[in-house]
């Protein structure tokens, strides 16, 4: 099968091409020019161009979805746009099925920017008639992951931290490589047309609690003080000092910390069943540690 | 689709034991969570966001996997939850927390538990509180209006929020 991936070069597209490339002719889009590699053809293009959408996808079957604009100043109009044009190029080539990766939480009504954008994307994409597969992901937890290099980032930098209530909220951080298995297993497949799945890892923690477990996998301790009042402003211009996230990119994070991102269903778990990987492995691999041996 | 809901009934009695029972009950025309663990947890998840909101914050409730806990304007521990007991099956889905203490206990015991049944036409969801002591209740042989915080206040908000809840439920089952 002909399959073309938007957002080749970012943390999932990269782990995705590897699984795909085997079974499928693999065109993967970015916006920078990118060497070839063995089964993978690299396009240069912006989905937010029609003529580089259109050139893309042709003879494609399968459409893979993972761009976002997030740092931009309008990042959602952004999104928007580039999503319906994904969505038209689609329906004129006869693409089979567009698979896009959006966040859990994205239907909370007091979702932020970010996650309402990510879930006005699959609105777009699934206004055409091409089938759209929606997996809905928390953090995930992966080298070049923004929101899980933000935490690594301020365990390593911090002696101790001041944090806002939203490290009190729960969540379901996935591994990278399992994020891959779920897409890679959803291309093509039949009884997933038009559905949505939320995909979590097997673990419910709140983000202090991530902190405190990267901090033991880092050999850290930091002491971490929570205070009831910490706009995402201030937040985020912390964090744009002290870690390599920039304010732009950190702030819609933040902002979307608020709000609880746990999976409601696990319909995929039966269709596509693999042992998930746990927290603590899935951030050794990050960090290029080996994995523990599971006893 | 949005399951409907219609049918809301409350009660509350005292036990044998001395310990409290309510009850808050509405009909659903179609699930709100699937039968999983995950849905089991969904029903917990969606009770503790629908405390946070009838309340603006003023409660805020924090909870894990292991359990969680009720907090007045970010402090004060009103209720402490141990971890959830989730069940599933064709007609059952549930999620048990076991109250351990806060400052609304007389002592640990006692639970909530949230919970979608199937039944012959439809989908009865409902929040249950057994076996719990309340602070502010009457005591024993007391004059019943040592227990008008409980009475007027901790039971109709308990039940509005339930009613939040239910509506929170449906809501997000039709997202």
């Amino acid at each position: 099968m002909k399959i073309a991936v938007f957002g080749a070069t970012g943390v999932v597209g990269s782990s995705l091409l590897p699984l795909l490339a085997p079974e499928h002719e693999v065109v993967a889009v970015s916006r920078s020019a990118h060497a070839a590699e063995s089964g993978i053809r690299w396009v240069a293009g912006d989905a937010s161009s029609p003529n580089d959408v259109a050139r893309a996808i042709e003879g494609a079957e399968v459409v893979y979805y993972l761009v976002h604009s997030l740092g931009s100043r309008d990042f959602e109009r952004q999104d928007r746009a580039a999503a319906e044009n994904v969505a038209a190029a689609s329906e004129d080539a006869d693409v089979r099925q567009i698979v896009y990766l959006g966040g859990l939480g994205d239907d909370d009504a007091g979702a932020s920017a970010h996650l309402r954008s990510r879930r006005e994307t699959g609105e777009r994409l699934a206004a055409g008639t091409t089938p759209v597969t929606t997996l809905r992901a928390a953090m995930i937890v992966g080298k070049g992951s923004a929101a899980f290099e933000t935490i690594v980032a301020l365990v390593d930098r911090l002696p101790a931290m001041i944090t806002p209530s939203w490290v009190s909220t729960p969540t379901q951080p996935i591994a990278l490589d399992d994020v891959g298995r779920y897409l890679a297993g959803v291309c093509g497949n039949h009884a997933v047309l038009g559905e949505s799945f939320d995909v979590g890892g097997p673990e419910v923690m709140t983000y202090r609690q991530m902190i405190e477990r990267i901090a033991t996998l880092r050999g850290r301790r930091p002491l971490i003080v929570e205070v009831p009042v910490l706009t995402p402003r201030l937040s985020s211009l912390w964090l744009h000092l002290v870690t390599p996230v920039g304010a732009s990119v950190a702030r819609p994070l933040i902002e979307g910390l608020k709000n609880p991102t746990i999976a409601r269903e696990e319909r995929l778990r039966t269709l596509l069943p693999f042992e998930l990987t746990s927290f603590d492995d899935a951030a050794r691999q990050a960090f290029g540690q080996k994995k523990k041996a599971s006893t | 689709m949005t399951p409907v809901l219609h049918g809301w009934d409350t009660t509350e009695r005292v036990l044998d034991s001395g310990g409290f029972e309510s009850t808050q009950r509405a009909r659903a025309s179609d699930p709100v969570v699937e039968s999983s663990s995950s849905g089991a947890r969904w029903l917990g998840v969606a009770y503790w966001q629908a405390v946070d909101r009838f309340t603006r914050g003023g409660i805020r409730a924090r909870w894990t996997d292991d359990g969680g806990r009720l907090t007045l304007l970010g402090g004060f521990n009103l209720l402490t939850f141990g971890a959830p007991e989730l069940e599933f099956s064709d007609n059952l889905v549930s999620c048990r927390y076991p109250i351990h203490d806060g400052l609304l206990a007389v002592r640990a015991g006692g639970s909530v538990t949230l919970a979608q049944r199937r039944l012959d036409d439809g989908f009865e969801l409902s929040v249950v509180v057994q076996e719990y002591l309340p602070r502010l209740a009457a005591r024993v042989g007391a004059p019943s209006w040592t227990g008008a915080l409980y009475a007027k206040g901790q039971s109709p908000f308990h039940a509005a929020v339930s009613r939040r809840y239910f509506d929170l439920l449906a809501r997000r089952a039709g997202t």
